[in-house]
């Protein structure tokens, strides 16, 4: 089960209400490579995973990136709080904000909602695994072009920390993948499906 | 059979000497890594100075304020970033040692935080006569993190 802890893995604090970056963070609340799909992607990956280090690391990584949801959660709220009349009909804000007002909803930068197509769970480990290693570096990469849009020091630092994680979290996959493949033929690691075949 | 190991130079991580075909390898981050203390971690998201790999040189340098929650945040950060290490090199003893002392340190540091703050979970146990769970400010909410 899942248990609610009262505090933020790390401080969110944004000074200056944006509602434009705003929009621009959203994505990696409920974009095709953000924390949301990031998390049912590992979470639901654990299932069918059949050794007992990947099942562990799958669900601590998937954990982290439910607070990390949370954190861009915090993110795009501060940055949509004491909205001026003269913010909401920006033509950049005012489409979002006639569907959701200054709430927080799981769609990505263009306003796509958030789909389980942009993910996957094949139920082999090998695939399920390069597929997060995949996922993380295309994290680190929408994270990489926020700092490169962004000029809100408040909102960079959080996105340099959430980067970081994606680094940190693609070597452990990788390692993942060392230790998978311990587990399989060592002169042929496709020659069979351990979640089914073990 | 054991694969034979290469170091590669300084970057604290391994790669077999024989790789099969078709398959991804990344180096295998070394046993005992040097380390960050907590704090600086969180700041700079990981614990591993080999991992710290910032884009384009922004990096965070700031000193959290020492307060009862950054203090919990680091040692928390510290807890989770040694667990997914540990995830991967289940037999690292000095790892494990070092993860048991954030542990500790963070079971003392939360009821600390508790006591002044109200409960961090639904476990945690009450005190006073209301019920405090519900207090503004919640986590996501600018006042909860204005001085941390």
């Amino acid at each position: 089960m899942f248990i609610y802890n009262k505090k933020l893995q790390y401080p969110v604090k944004i000074d200056k209400p944006n509602p434009k970056l705003a929009k621009i963070i959203l994505t990696q609340y409920g974009g095709p490579d953000g924390e949301l799909g990031a998390s049912l992607r590992y979470l639901s990956q654990r299932y069918s995973m059949p050794f007992d280090d990947l099942k562990g690391l799958l669900t601590d990584i998937g954990t982290e990136e439910l607070g990390h949801l949370e954190m861009i959660g915090a993110i795009v709220h501060q940055l949509t709080r004491n909205l001026t009349e003269q913010e909401m009909r920006d033509p950049a804000f005012a489409p979002y904000f006639v569907d959701h007002t200054a709430s927080v909803y799981p769609a990505s930068a263009a306003g796509t909602p958030w789909s389980a197509t942009t993910m996957q769970v094949k139920g082999d480990p090998m695939t399920d695994l390069v597929e997060d290693m995949a996922a993380e570096q295309k994290a680190r990469t929408t994270y990489d072009n926020i700092l490169r849009i962004s000029d809100d020091p408040d909102v960079n630092d959080v996105i340099k920390f959430l980067r970081e994680r994606e680094v940190v979290h693609f070597q452990r996959f990788g390692e993942a993948v060392q230790l998978l493949r311990e587990k399989l033929n060592e002169k042929n690691v496709y020659y069979m499906n351990p979640a089914v075949d073990l | 059979m054991e694969p034979k190991q290469v170091e590669n130079n300084g970057m604290n991580g391994r790669l077999p000497a024989m790789a099969p075909l078709a398959n991804p390898y990344v180096p295998f981050q070394l046993e005992n890594p040097p380390k960050y203390e907590a704090r600086k971690g969180l700041v700079r998201g990981t614990l591993y100075p080999g991992l710290d790999l910032p884009f384009m040189g922004m990096i965070n340098q700031h000193e959290l304020p020492v307060t009862h929650k950054s203090e919990l945040q680091a040692l928390g950060f510290a807890i989770q970033e040694l667990a997914l290490y540990l995830d991967t090199h289940r037999d690292d003893r000095e790892a494990l040692e070092l993860y048991r002392q954030y542990q500790n340190l963070y079971q003392k540091g939360a009821a600390e935080y508790e006591k002044m703050h109200g409960p961090l979970t639904h476990g945690a146990p009450g005190q006073g006569e209301c019920y405090e769970w519900l207090n503004d400010p919640w986590p996501w909410e600018y006042a909860a993190n204005k001085e941390a």
